[in-house]
């Protein structure tokens, strides 16, 4: 599922380390979310819309069945 | 900024690793005990078991630790167990096969050298799925 993440992230300034701390997850979890490597839970990608404050099918982008 | 902060990969094998070390020194000095001829029979066998309380409290330790972890990692962590698992069915049965058709010698092929080779599965399955997501 691709997502803007990374965007979102750069447009506020934020390094992954000071995102993942936000949403309480590891570094790494941001970075594989961001490369699409990872699709987070419904609630770490509400988490995310809330941090956001976008709705969660603005960030994550439906690729349909892959 | 006053987010709880996540255990990173790191910590989770940081934080029981002190109980792993205590688990193998016990090993160790229980194989020791063993060589020794001298010792009762009662002597030996509680230096076989030894090892066994040290080993619970380091695999709790494991658990416990596993609980902090965060959605990826418990993910990257239950592939690697289940790969760890299917490599461990294939290592037995293939072990299993073998002695059908010959007599495996128990001074390389008992339990005691068996299941060491389960947790170098376990690793290869963590670095295996760790690659996957890095």
């Amino acid at each position: 599922m691709k997502n803007r993440l990374k965007v979102l992230r750069a447009e506020r300034d934020w390094s992954q380390a000071d995102l993942a701390e936000r949403l309480e997850v590891s570094r790494q979890t941001v970075n594989s979310i961001e490369t699409g490597k990872y699709d987070p839970s419904l609630p770490l990608a509400f988490r995310i819309g809330r941090l956001f404050g976008r709705p969660v099918e603005e960030i994550f982008i439906d690729g349909g069945d892959q | 900024m006053n987010a709880k902060s996540v255990p990173s990969a790191a910590s989770f094998t940081a934080r029981p690793a002190v109980w792993v070390v205590a688990w193998l020194v016990a090993w160790f000095l229980a194989r020791l005990v063993l060589e020794g001829a001298t010792v009762p029979t009662w002597g030996r066998v509680a230096a076989a078991l030894a090892p066994v309380p040290v080993a619970a409290v380091a695999l709790l330790s494991i658990v416990r630790s596993a609980r902090d972890l965060d959605e990826l990692e418990r993910r990257i962590q239950l592939e690697a167990l289940a790969i760890a698992f299917l490599l461990t069915m294939l290592l037995l049965m293939t072990l299993g096969l073998i002695e059908l058709a010959v007599a495996l010698n128990p001074d390389d092929w008992s339990y005691r050298h068996v299941w060491a080779m389960l947790p170098v599965l376990y690793f290869a399955g963590l670095a295996w799925t760790r690659r996957r997501y890095a």
